[in-house]
């Protein structure tokens, strides 16, 4: 017989039980601890919660490209001027460490000069690669500086090309260092940014480039400390804690900046921690510009000094439920709602589901800066000299249907080029080769192939579509394509491609039509669309994957890429656009959006998409949170119970079992 | 014992060759080098970018043998990266430029802190539910117990992490359901629901192998010996049948021990535990070749020393078997 002690089993089983609910009793909670638990002042420390589904691929400043590495950065280092967080319709670009916006001088020679001036008493944030540890102040040659860097062949600047092309001197200062061996001779100045005080510089353009006011908004063109650069060169250095030797960081992962938060800690792959920056004061909140609905939300903010919060910690998530599930317990401040929780979250009229709105919370849609469309091939023999065709092709593509099945109902469908907000886009225009079978089918008439086929072989016309196919869901959308264009009676081929066979094909112009082409918006300029179908930018250097060539179109983009927003510059654009979509080189079909479910203690402050450090303006209702997290988080005692019964019933059985034993 | 240790490293050597070689090839299939290129550099990404990129991590040359003229013969991709872990100069990741020694150091102790008490709890409640199995073995609760063994055999991964996200974390509230922070006892609230799950994962299997074992060794001629003698079942089970058995499961946990360290790829990336199983997931959605090829190869001589640890093992506890 086995001595079986119930009392002092029950006694164990309790005592785990217990230790269990001692160890869910320090919460649910699944944010690491914030840095602190009240400001000086004894106000709570506020702290935002968001998420990232990807790493950053660089922290460098003349480096980072990837909307994630921005997210980051620009909170932490500011730029010279920034996007104003209200005003999106259109955009407009507003002084952050420049006192104001640069003046433009037109030389008589045809150059363009711009005078900059900083801002006075701007001071980096204290780190240990100054002198005793404390940020020195912003001076004029820090910006020069960046600019060096842009042109330095091992920084590896992904928009020297683009900033090369009009800023005096950077071509010749990059090519001198490719000759001597990548190395860029920082002791040598570059002709293009002349300092002229400790806070004045002048920037000289070769020809007029207006555009250059959104890239000083960009963090490109930030300023940089060299003592940053040249202390954190990601080598072994015996300034160690106890004069231990240690790898210091590179300076792609410790930016020091100026910006309204410092990167307090990153662990890859896990978290990221932005603290306040408390000597910050460049910027404060916006005193007007914002909608009318949001009036009584942001008004007391007006004038404030930011950051409105004190720590904004991003964690890392690869997969969505536990964002879901985050979110619904109030453990995140907001939430992109992904393909897979669409369903739980919008209903199929696109409203929140009732169960999250009776919570408070709500759900806003956000319009990226960017048009997704098929590419053409023009230099095709079949699709380049046929306009009708093309138009055909254009007009047969339910681009809404494939939006609702594919995406869920949620991106607008693309009927120009030009993204909603950036000048230049007609709010009114609907492409008049949208979806129209009808007139499809009337264009193959005339594009020489009634009912898809070709008279002289009398078979139908056939035509390839390469396709990036990576997934189950890339197939079925073209499958989806295929069957639109097949209405025409043509038969359309698909091709499968691997992603760089897909780069590769369109580099070459080795396609007939190229899905899944697109572009994001590095600034709201029209030029920025129009130099996709520029002449001069065939690939593989330039962009024109269509290889569209239209001299009138050339012509018109030239004078107007150098022009200042003005109603003539509108004009030519309206006819761009017009020339652009009566071409078909591409079939438009959207501009990316998604939604964003807002808690109710976490208000959107702004919703500017080109705005990556409008972190500042993030403001949490801290005691609102509390109250939501403890009513949306109850522990409810029964499982335990349930547990324990389990587990005592067993006991019991066994003991009983073992009663009737005869061993 | 000397002689066999030598013999067994020796033949390790052509096997890490191998999954080097394996892993080399098919990150070539998986994503060609220029594709790699394209995506770190994105949409702006010119034929010189991507060249210069190449250019910088050596990418640029002949992928196994370097037939230029004037070139050394063994100066290219595969041989190049090759020295390099061998030497366990792991280098640095190709998306973060961190230092992949450090990525590792940093990775291995989360890693631990729910894959050894999830092997180790695991262990330990398979062995007791199989003792009690073999205690009443042929009643009702024995057949019960198989009976949800094969259950919890048949439910994928997937759903028990699910379940405890869902139930345990956001029904009842008792843990989070996702995220880690490394401060002492309060650690304890991110481990505990993820190494549950990974416990009762792998719970059935190891249940119904346990319980095989001991009922072959219950049913020897010295366990009926011991009853005759007047042993009490509790001693029978937990002294004689228990340590019989063990020789037997040795096998099964030693192997397993080394690879501890490598994590948990499923459950580490779905609570967000910033182990060595959520870097090598990581590395592999990023496309950071220098970090999946640096897991693998470690992850490889792990599994060779678990394998040689085993038959060291086999000889310490059994004394029949004799390594020679």
């Amino acid at each position: 017989m086995i001595p079986v002690d119930v009392t002092a089993a029950f006694q164990r089983g309790l005592g785990m039980v217990l230790g269990l609910v001692l160890i869910a009793g320090c919460g649910n909670d699944p944010n690491p601890r914030p840095l602190r638990k009240t400001r000086p002042d004894g106000s709570p420390w506020l702290v935002m919660y968001s998420g990232m589904p990807e790493e950053p691929r660089s922290l460098d400043p003349q480096v980072a490209y990837d909307q994630m590495s921005r997210r980051i950065l620009e909170p932490v280092v500011e730029t010279l001027l920034e996007y104003h967080p209200f005003k999106t319709a259109p955009y407009e670009v507003v002084p952050a460490l420049l006192s104001e916006i640069p003046r433009r001088e037109l030389q008589a020679d045809g150059s363009v000069t711009y005078l900059c001036k900083l801002k006075p008493g701007i001071s980096y944030v204290d780190d240990p690669c100054f002198p005793g540890g404390k940020g020195r102040e912003l001076v004029a040659a820090d910006v020069h500086y960046a600019f060096q860097r842009i042109c330095d062949p091992k920084v590896g600047c992904p928009v020297f090309g683009n900033l090369a092309e009009y800023i005096r001197g950077m071509s010749q200062l990059y090519e001198r260092a490719k000759k001597n061996g990548d190395q860029l001779d920082y002791s040598e100045k570059l002709s293009g940014l002349e300092v002229i005080d400790s806070h004045t510089f002048k920037l000289h353009l070769l020809k007029p480039y207006p555009q250059i006011i959104y890239w000083l908004a960009l963090h490109f063109t930030a300023p940089v400390a060299r003592e940053a650069v040249e202390y954190y060169d990601g080598k072994p250095h015996t300034d160690g804690p106890g004069g231990r030797e240690r790898i210091r960081p590179k300076f792609a992962w410790h930016p020091v900046g100026t910006g309204p938060f410092v990167l307090h800690e990153y662990r890859p792959g896990h978290l990221i921690r932005l603290a306040r920056n408390e000597r910050y004061q460049t910027t404060v909140f916006p005193e007007e510009g914002w909608a009318p609905e949001k009036e009584s939300l942001l008004r007391p903010f007006a004038g404030r000094n930011l950051p409105l919060v004190d720590e904004v910690l991003f964690t890392m998530f690869r997969e969505e439920l536990p964002v879901v599930l985050l979110s619904r317990q109030g453990y995140l401040d907001e939430m992109r709602v992904g393909k897979d929780a669409f369903n739980s979250f919008v209903t199929p009229s696109l409203k929140l589901d009732q169960k999250y709105a009776s919570r408070g919370m709500s759900l806003e849609k956000n319009v990226e800066l960017s048009t997704f469309y098929m590419s053409l091939d023009m230099q095709d023999p079949v699709l380049g000299p046929n306009l009708k065709l093309r138009q055909a092709l254009s007009c047969a593509h339910d681009t809404q249907a494939g939006i609702d099945i594919f995406r869920n109902g949620v991106p607008p469908v693309a009927q120009q080029l030009i993204a909603p907000g950036i000048f230049g886009f007609q709010p009114g225009f609907r492409n008049p080769y949208g979806f129209n079978l009808e007139k499809a089918r009337q264009l193959m008439v005339e594009a020489g192939y009634p009912g898809g086929r070709d008279p002289k072989t009398g078979r139908p016309l056939e035509l390839t579509m390469d396709v990036n196919a990576t997934g189950a869901q890339e197939r079925q959308v073209a499958e989806f394509n295929q069957r639109q264009f097949q209405q025409l009676g043509i038969q359309v081929k698909i091709v499968e491609n691997t992603f760089a066979r897909m780069l590769e094909k369109e580099d070459q112009g080795n396609f007939q039509i190229a899905s899944g082409t697109g572009w994001g918006a590095d600034y709201p300029d029209p030029e920025n669309f129009f130099f996709l179908f520029y002449g001069k930018n065939f690939p593989p250097e330039g962009k024109n994957i269509s290889r569209y060539r239209n001299p009138e179109f050339d012509r018109l983009f030239e004078q107007m890429a150098t022009m200042e927003n003005s109603p003539e510059r509108l004009e030519i654009v309206q006819k761009m656009n017009a020339i652009l979509v009566e071409d078909c080189p591409v079939i438009l079909e959207m501009n990316k959006a998604f939604y964003v479910v807002v808690q109710p203690f976490s208000p959107r402050v702004q919703n500017n998409t080109l705005l990556e450090g409008g972190l500042k303006y993030a403001w949490i209702d801290h005691p609102l949170r509390e109250q939501k997290r403890r009513e949306w988080n109850p522990v409810p005692l029964w499982p335990l119970g349930v547990g324990v019964a389990l587990m005592m019933g067993a006991v019991f059985y066994s003991v009983r079992w073992n009663r009737r034993l005869d061993v | 014992m000397f002689n066999y240790l030598i013999r067994r490293l020796l033949y390790a050597i052509p096997i890490l060759l191998g999954v080097m070689l394996i892993s080399f090839v098919l990150s070539f299939v998986v994503q060609s080098p220029e594709s790699r290129a394209r995506m770190q550099l994105g949409q702006r990404a010119t034929p010189k970018s991507v060249a210069a990129w190449l250019h910088q991590r050596g990418l640029d040359k002949p992928r196994f043998l370097n037939t230029a003229k004037d070139a050394p013969l063994l100066d290219s991709q595969f041989f190049n990266h090759l020295g390099k872990l061998v030497t366990f100069e792991l280098g640095v990741s190709d998306v973060s430029g961190r230092d992949l020694k450090e990525v590792f150091r940093e990775g291995a102790l989360p890693s631990l802190l729910i894959t050894l008490p999830a092997f180790l709890g695991g262990l330990a409640l398979a062995i007791s539910l199989a003792l009690y199995q073999v205690f009443v073995r042929h009643s009702l609760a024995d057949s019960l117990g198989s009976i949800l063994a094969v259950a919890l055999m048949s439910v994928p991964a997937m759903v028990y992490i699910i379940f405890g996200q869902a139930v345990i974390a956001l029904a009842f509230n008792y843990f989070p359901a996702f995220g880690f922070d490394l401060s002492g006892w309060s650690t304890a609230k991110f481990i505990l629901l993820p190494v549950a799950l990974m416990a009762v994962m792998g719970l059935g299997g190891d249940v119904r192998l346990f319980r095989a074992i001991f009922l072959e060794e219950i049913a020897q001629d010295y366990v009926r010996t011991a009853q005759a003698k007047g042993v009490s079942n509790a001693r029978l089970l937990f002294v004689h049948v228990l340590k019989n058995g063990m020789i037997a499961l040795i096998t099964l946990i030693v192997a397993q021990l080394p690879l501890l360290v490598m994590g948990s790829l499923l459950v580490e990336n779905f609570f967000g535990i910033p182990g060595l199983g959520n870097t090598l997931v990581l590395a592999i959605r990023q496309g950071d070749h220098a970090t999946v090829f640096a897991s693998v190869y470690l992850g490889a001589i792990l599994y060779l020393m678990g394998l040689i640890l085993t038959d060291i093992c086999y000889a310490l506890v059994d004394p029949r078997i004799r390594l020679s």
